[in-house]
């Protein structure tokens, strides 16, 4: 047996071969699973694609090219209140900023209380932890329109939907960082006698403080885009404003507003970026 | 001892070092006041900007105990697992009377889900598709990567919500709007980080299969998509998770799940009711990324995912 | 016969390969030596277009090759099947789909994205891999094997190609001399059973001299040297290598168990 060539390869052959390697030609069992799951996938798209009608898309094709030609062709643009739009922006960045901030602050707090190694009793722990869970659960959309009802329209319902919604994040990401911090640390402190204040300080803190600054950036970061959407429900920021444009079908404006917006997040994450390396160098999280 | 300073001076070590101590403390010191002015002032002006002010706060904070307290059920245990009476309702005080609408919920927390998995399937396969023109290494044509790579920065930019605006309006309410807008949005965020992937995954098998004569598809297929297949499906478990929340509230505009029904409750009614619905969200989104998470990290281990 | 005239290759400002002209005639083992950085991957990677020339013109029985595109381009590929210093198989893929990859060219597109291979294609894989002494692994998933175990399932997935031409770039460098011997005597008898034209990029003096009817000195990009090893003196090998010589002859010393297997019995060879 040497040299054969694919084409001289007989019936015989393939017997032979089948014989002495049978798994070699395939598991008709791992086979029809794999070709039942593919067609699973396939028939649940099917399916679903015709629950959600997806027959509208052709009948729609007129509105949403006339929409499009709106939002390409901007006309009088003169009259379109810059002021307004900008102020819009920096609202944002604000709620997003204020709203940010308290979370820390509360998070460090509420972080500490849902740290195994730092929240001996459990019980406690877990209903800590429970209520993060409702924090973050419910989306910073809905604890907007929940504030709205609350306070009324404005930047402040924004603002504490922000702060509820950041605040269930990093207690949980901080109280993460907290658990996996490095023991061999806290007791290499602990060892020259240190009261817990100074364990703390000088064990927990330079470990995790890096992260948590990286994790409230992060934090900004996600909320300055979140926080653009809040006014669709009445809780400030530019989202009011394209509300309230749309609605008025003043696409143009809208699709300049959101070029705005998308240039303002970009340039408001590369100096995150730029703040991060400073302090906590290029390792990131 | 002989000195080791190199500037020429003859100090002893001990002061040299306490010199250049106190230069570094007074130029730490400079930054960090220069620091904490700037964050002050940005504070300031953010406070200013958002009126997030003291006699607002005053005002407001009352009234959102007050909200809370009106939309707690008000449960009492004689007749918490009561059952309809004559008239066929729920005693006031029971499961079922806070629950009164609960087959509605479940129906559209049903829909909420199907439109987030197929959201996803759709994503994914479109994702990997562009993922793959978008890596630099991987792309047939520079052009056409350079092109991918705006098209996913612009689908990934835009919140799910507001193409769900905007295609409310073209395709009219209901659930097609909002699948179709997480799935433009998610085809951006899995593309970006599927190319990513792609980008740190070894050319060496590439190599082999253009070698043997393959096409570009089949380098994809077997030389890069073999490598990355287990961190695609890792990061399509982790984007189905974000989908199930956005898919709760794309019906704020309209666009299908149990948004609408979420945001009526919520703006026309304060009492149990918004609880009832708030729960069920909450509930259904924790499962999902318990059931989730637990999958992911059978997958790859406990690799963080970001 | 496969013929290059004033084939060249510049990357950016550096010369790797000055145009070359020579002949290489059906079924002769070349080997290709000189030092690192002499431009011997760069020559050979040309042959298959994984580099494009930057000049000059490559024949095959005739048929230019350097212009080839698209399918035709693949096809070529297809028949002159190249074997990697580091492998390049698909790590996470078993055995015998790595060497059924080698006959991916003849697929449509459904086939080969759906990764369904024939009964024909398995029994003509197993036998490849057979020949390899390797079939008994070919269920296992590919990182797992060892290095030595790895080319000799690249080879098989060479074979698999059915091609005219074997190139194989620095096949050893990264073997033990036992595995780098297994590997050799393998692609010899390649050469002399299937009377397929073999080009082998090698590091070492010794292993050129031992396995190749030819050998080409490249040093900085030019060929400085052709002929077979007996005209290959110590000297002219000193030249070849410059600075890098004492390496190059050390490692000559340290493979010396390295001697061709007669070639009548290929299938006597120990494995594992
Ligand atoms: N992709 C590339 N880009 C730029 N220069 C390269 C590239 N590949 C090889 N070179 C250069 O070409 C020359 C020849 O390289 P190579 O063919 O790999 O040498 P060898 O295989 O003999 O060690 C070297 O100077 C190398 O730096
Ligand atoms: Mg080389």
């Amino acid at each position: 047996m040497s040299t054969l060539t694919f084409h001289a390869i007989s019936d015989a052959d393939i017997a032979a071969a089948r014989k002495r390697y049978p798994k070699a030609f395939g598991d008709p069992f791992v086979a029809t699973l794999k070709a039942a799951s593919w067609a699973f996938v396939i028939v649940y798209l099917i399916w679903s694609l015709g629950f959600f009608e997806i027959g509208k898309l052709l009948s729609a094709s007129d509105r949403a090219w006339a929409l499009m030609t709106r939002m390409v062709v901007w006309q009088d643009m003169a009259t379109w209140q810059y002021a307004n739009i900008y102020k819009g922006i920096a609202q944002t960045i604000a709620m997003a900023f204020v709203g940010t901030l308290l979370g820390t602050i509360f998070a460090l707090g509420l972080a500490f209380l849902a740290a195994r190694n730092t929240m001996p009793v459990g019980l406690f722990r877990h209903a800590v932890r429970r209520l993060l869970d409702v924090f973050r659960g419910i989306d910073q959309i809905v604890w907007g329109l929940v504030f709205v009802r609350a306070v009324g329209l404005g930047p402040l319902a924004g603002v504490l939907a922000i702060w509820i919604s950041d605040m269930g994040n990093l207690a949980k990401l901080y109280s993460e960082a907290i658990e996996n911090i490095d023991r061999k640390q806290v007791e290499g402190v602990r060892a020259t006698g240190a009261d817990t204040g100074r364990i703390i300080r000088y064990g927990y803190l330079p470990q995790i403080l890096p992260v948590f600054i990286s994790l409230s950036l992060y934090s900004f970061e996600s909320s300055t885009r979140s926080a653009t959407i809040l006014g669709l429900v009445g809780a400030g920021g530019i989202g009011m404003i394209i509300i309230e444009r749309f609605r008025a079908g003043l696409f143009d404006q809208v699709a300049f507003v959101v070029l705005n917006v998308l240039v303002v997040i970009a340039v408001i994450d590369w100096g995150s970026g730029l703040i991060r390396k400073r302090f906590i160098g290029e390792r990131g999280h | 001892m002989a000195s080791v300073t190199t500037n020429g001076q003859d100090r002893d070590p001990v002061s040299l070092f306490e010199i250049h101590r106190r230069q570094m403390i007074r130029d730490r010191m400079i930054v960090n006041v220069t620091l904490g002015v700037v964050f002050l002032g940005f504070l300031l002006w953010s406070l200013w900007i958002s009126r997030f002010t003291p006699d607002r706060l005053a005002t407001g904070l009352p009234r959102i105990f007050e909200y809370f307290g009106s939309v707690m059920p008000s449960l009492q245990w004689d007749v918490l697992f009561d059952g309809r009476n004559e008239a066929g309702r729920f005693p006031a005080g029971s499961i079922g009377y806070w629950y009164n609408d609960f087959w509605k919920y479940l129906r559209l927390i049903w829909e909420t889900i199907l439109m987030a998995l197929t959201a996803t399937i759709l994503a994914i396969g479109l994702a990997v598709a562009l993922s793959f023109i978008a890596a630099r290494n991987c792309t047939p044509f520079p052009w056409a990567g350079v092109l991918a790579r705006r098209f996913l920065e612009f689908c990934r930019g835009v919140p799910e919500i507001l193409f769900a605006l905007v295609l409310v309006f073209a395709v009219g309410i209901g659930p097609l709007a909002g699948v179709l807008a997480i799935t433009i949005h998610a085809t951006g965020a899995l593309g970006k980080l599927f190319s990513e992937v792609n980008e740190n995954a070894s050319m060496r098998p590439v190599d082999g299969i253009k070698a043997v004569g393959g096409s570009w598809f089949e380098q994809m297929r077997y030389g890069i998509l073999t490598q990355v297949l287990p961190n695609f499906t890792s990061y399509a478990l982790w984007r189905f998770e974000i989908n199930v929340r956005a898919s709760a509230v794309v019906g704020f505009v309209g666009a299908g799940g149990i948004g609408a029904e979420l945001s009526h409750t919520i703006s026309f009614y304060s009492d149990d009711r918004v609880t009832a619905v708030l729960l069920l969200v909450v509930l259904t989104v924790t499962i999902i990324d318990l059931v989730s998470e637990r999958a992911r990290h059978s997958l790859i281990g406990k690799e963080s995912l970001r | 016969m496969l013929e290059f005239k004033g084939l060249t290759k510049q990357f950016n400002s550096t010369v790797a390969v000055k145009p070359a002209t020579f002949t290489i005639p059906d079924g002769q083992m070349v080997g290709i030596i000189g030092r690192s950085g002499a431009g011997k991957s760069t020559l050979l990677r040309m042959i298959n277009r994984l580099n494009e020339p930057s000049g000059g013109q490559m024949l095959f029985q005739g048929r230019d090759i350097t212009a080839l595109k698209g399918r035709d381009l693949r096809q070529w590929r297809n028949e002159c099947a190249m074997v990697f210093q580091q492998f390049n198989l698909v790590g996470r893929l078993n055995v015998i789909t790595n060497v059924m990859s080698g006959r991916l060219f003849h697929h449509g597109f459904a086939s080969s994205m759906m990764g369904i291979f024939t009964a024909k294609e398995r029994a003509f894989a197993i036998r490849a891999l057979d020949r390899l002494g390797m079939a008994h692994v070919a269920l296992q998933q590919t990182d797992t094997l060892s290095g030595g175990q790895m080319q000799r399932v690249a080879i098989a997935r060479a074979l698999v190609q059915e091609p005219r031409i074997m190139l194989a770039d620095e096949p050893i460098a990264s073997l033990d001399p036992l595995n780098a011997k297994v590997v050799m005597d393998a692609l010899r008898a390649i050469n002399r059973q299937d009377g397929l034209t073999v080009i082998c990029n090698l590091h070492t003096l010794d292993t050129a001299r031992q396995y190749c009817d030819r050998i080409i000195g490249m040093q900085d990009g030019v060929i400085v040297f052709d002929g077979t090893p007996k005209e290959l003196t110590d000297r002219a090998a000193r030249e070849i290598y410059g600075a890098e010589a004492e390496e190059a002859f050390s490692e000559a010393m340290t493979s010396t168990a390295l001697h061709p297997q007669p070639v009548a019995q290929p299938e006597a060879r120990v494995v594992n």
